[in-house]
């Protein structure tokens, strides 16, 4: 009796995966693509497109969520920066625990931690709808801190210590050891977490929504669209975000790229 | 094409959805029981499960008594009553929806139910849309004594429904009005007279209210009509139904001074602020300004005592009404029978006492039983007579009750606590307004809400466009200075550098 053996090459286990992929990532993409220019009888159009960029309260929707993600980036950045550097050089054990405080948080269900935050806030301001862009950004902040320390940290662990001694005895301060070592080095954990914070909190309403910011971001306008059955407009703005994100990637991407060589070029 | 573009859309944003209920339809289709889908509003129904002293004991003048309790939740009791009395079973798939835009972009996506219960404006265009089936004749035969809607909902509400033409297609379950919950030791009563303490800055960031276009439009129309609805002049249905594009547009700015004005655009977390003290006023619908001041007054540690006023201008008469879809029901008799005995059940006045209790909105059915209800929930032996006979008929006496739940003033009552709310006097019921569906204007006013959410690029406060500027330009050129730091600093430098190696 011979043995009957399955054998699958490379491109055949890809099927299902592929599969995947076309069902799930590239069919809904190409509905949001019809969506956004077509009108309700099913009719080409630019409409949506124009009705988008005429509107002086989208593009202020558009400039708002920007500058918002940007603040929270930053901040988020300012302060995981030099945590991530801390835990990363902390000794063995503390280092563990250490991480661990600032990724617990993360398994804790994030409309709990944004009620409680809200609570927090109330007790310290007051009356919280008195500052609605101070509060979502700290919401913002505290909800994406992990995804920039993580990164980071990653970043910062793969750091070749030999690489710091040596700046160091070429006679490199410890200023400019951070400055030409370890900052050049950090730049790829660096993008990724603005990549990953900066991306979302543009579109993450919810968080503004349970601390009673009023003012639309860009998430709460395609879902307002929605919710009034207007799948034409919603759809076109989701494909606006879809390409200023490809983008911010595009540009990151190449930053991160150009500044791992010249971060090799150190040695 | 666009049936599949749906059937795409709906796969990949319920995908998971999808496939736990694809079981379920498949065990629907095996058994010979027949199907009732019904959808309803998230917890607007009775669940069962009181307390035992919850039980509400009614006494009739003629010396019958009745106990009423919800044990089992409403839907088994009805699947129970109706087995036993049909020879055919049938099972009820009960579903909730959030808001009557997702029972209608539900409906869009390709659910069927057999019987919904949408509000108003949502029956209105479901039936302009040639989506409902009539009730049958039979159903709306006063002469059949099981026909326990047609016999004991209110006129009140049949003439409402008659209004716009809904009689045949709806049957109503709760109505009610909306105004605004107070705090009278924080607010003036002057100010709750009018819609206009929403943009009043007396209690600037104090006062919510509902993030729903509708319902935010009503009183921007309420404010910007203000002197014409207090004068009579003009016809407040007209006045409150009114979308020109000028009346959208002058809407669009008071609602841009509510929001600047307002603690928070809410859907639900209104209520919680109420009651904590967060804020001192909200707009509200009069089935949850009954919860609010019950859960306020029973509050262990704060109780504090909260009213409902209903400003001078109007008040929105809204109300929620079973409907049957022709999508579900199609030409299905029995189907259609069950569906029309599910809401004669819901309006056996036990079971309407046992839903109000439970949700503390108003139902649509009148009758002794439910005058007996509200003699046992607010009537006291000694107080002022309170006159119902507006929702009752004229046959009803006024209710004698508390004289320090209601705020009389001239001889009218526009304040008062929960029976205020539950059961508006005349004089609100008279002034009260259906705020129809918006038809082809829904696009315009939509777009003016999303326009009053977002932020006008013209609003921008220059100080803060500016200095955004002008640190972004600082930035840029901080890190191109750096970059070309030896280019722009060094050249003479390598200049000289290359003469001498030359």
């Amino acid at each position: 009796m011979k043995k009957f053996r399955l054998r699958f090459s490379r491109s055949q286990l890809c099927l299902p995966y592929a599969v995947f992929l076309a069902l799930f990532v590239i069919a809904p993409l190409l509905v949001i693509v019809y969506y956004a220019f077509t009108n309700g009888q099913g009719k080409f159009t630019f409409n949506n497109f124009t009705n988008f960029f005429s509107n002086t309260n989208t593009i202020g929707t558009l400039l708002y969520s920007f500058f918002l993600s940007v603040t929270t980036t930053l901040i988020c950045l300012v302060i995981a920066y030099p945590t991530a550097y801390i835990l990363a050089r902390s000794g063995f054990k503390k280092q563990y625990v250490l991480l661990m405080l600032f990724i617990m948080p993360m398994w804790i269900n994030f409309t709990l931690r944004i009620t409680a935050l809200k609570e927090v806030l109330s007790l310290l301001e007051g009356n919280i709808s008195r500052y609605p862009f101070l509060n979502s950004v700290i919401g913002m902040t505290y909800d994406f801190l992990p995804f920039m320390i993580l990164p980071l940290y990653t970043s910062f662990l793969k750091l070749d210590k030999n690489l710091l001694e040596a700046a160091s005895d070429l006679g490199a301060n410890k200023f400019t050891v951070f400055l030409q070592v370890t900052l050049p080095l950090s730049v790829p954990g660096i993008v990724s977490g603005i990549t990953m914070v900066l991306l979302p909190s543009m579109t993450n309403y919810v968080v503004l929504d349970m601390l009673y910011n009023k003012t639309f971001i860009m998430g709460s306008l395609i879902g307002s669209y929605f919710s009034a059955y207007d799948w034409h407009n919603g759809s076109m703005i989701s494909l606006v975000l879809l390409v200023i994100i490809f983008i911010v990637t595009l540009v990151t991407n190449r930053f991160s790229d150009k500044d791992d060589n010249s971060g090799r070029t150190v040695l | 094409m666009k049936k599949l573009l749906r059937l795409f859309c709906t796969l990949s944003a319920a995908g998971a959805v999808a496939l736990a209920t694809l079981p379920l339809t498949a065990c629907a289709k095996n058994s010979n029981e027949l199907v009732l889908r019904v959808s309803n509003w998230e917890e607007y129904i009775d669940l069962g499960d009181w307390d035992d002293d919850e039980v509400i004991d009614l006494g009739f003048e003629d010396g019958e008594t009745i106990d009423i309790i919800g044990v089992n939740s409403m839907v088994d009791d009805f699947t129970e009553w109706f087995n036993s009395t049909h020879d055919y079973s049938i099972r009820v798939e009960y579903s909730t929806f959030g808001t009557n835009e997702d029972l209608y972009n539900r409906l869009n996506l390709g659910d069927t139910y057999d019987l919904v219960c949408p509000s108003d404006y949502m029956i209105m265009q479901l039936m302009r849309e040639g989506r409902l089936k009539e009730f049958s004749p039979e159903f709306r035969d006063e002469t059949i004594e099981t026909n326990y809607y047609i016999n004991n909902v209110s006129t009140f509400i049949s003439d409402a429904f008659e209004s716009f033409g809904g009689q045949n297609y709806a049957a109503g379950y709760m109505w009610g009005t909306t105004g605004v919950v107070y705090n009278p030791e924080k607010v003036d009563v002057e100010d709750v007279k009018t819609w206009n303490i929403l943009r009043n800055p007396k209690y600037a960031r104090q006062v919510t209210v509902k993030d729903n276009v509708r319902d935010s439009y009503f009183p921007a129309l309420g404010i910007l009509n203000a002197e014409k609805l207090l004068s009579g002049d003009g016809e407040p249905y007209e006045l409150l139904n009114d979308t020109d594009d000028d009346t959208i547009e002058a809407a669009l700015q008071i609602l841009k001074e509510i929001k600047e004005n307002v603690y928070s655009f809410e859907t639900d977390s209104g209520k919680a602020d109420m009651i904590t003290g967060k804020v001192v006023a909200n707009y509200q619908w009069s089935g949850d300004a009954v919860f609010i001041m019950d859960e306020a007054e029973s509050d262990d540690d704060n109780p504090v005592e909260l009213w409902y006023s209903v400003p001078d201008e109007c008040t929105n008469l809204w109300f929620d009404g079973w409907v049957m879809l022709k999508d579900g029901i199609g030409n299905d008799a029995r189907k259609q029978e069950a569906a029309e005995a599910f809401v004669n059940f819901l309006s056996m006045p036990e079971n309407a006492i046992r839903n109000m209790y439970y949700i503390g909105y108003t139902s649509a059915i009148a009758g002794e039983t439910v005058y007996e209800y509200l003699k046992w929930n607010y009537g006291v032996d000694d107080g002022v007579p309170y006159d119902v006979s507006n929702f009752f008929g004229e046959g009803f006496k006024p209710l004698t009750v508390d004289a320090d739940t209601l705020d009389e003033e001239d001889g009218v009552i526009n304040r008062g606590r929960q029976l205020f709310a539950q059961y508006p006097p005349k004089n609100i019921t008279e002034r009260s307004t259906i705020m129809c569906d918006f038809q082809d204007r829904l696009a315009a006013i939509n777009q003016m809400w999303i326009n009053v959410r977002c932020l006008d690029v013209n609003d921008f406060n220059p100080a803060v466009v500016w200095s955004v500027i002008a640190i972004l330009i600082a930035g840029a050129t901080a890190i191109v200075l750096y970059k070309f730091r030896y280019r722009i600093f060094y050249r003479r430098s390598t200049e000289e550098t290359n003469e001498v190696n030359s």
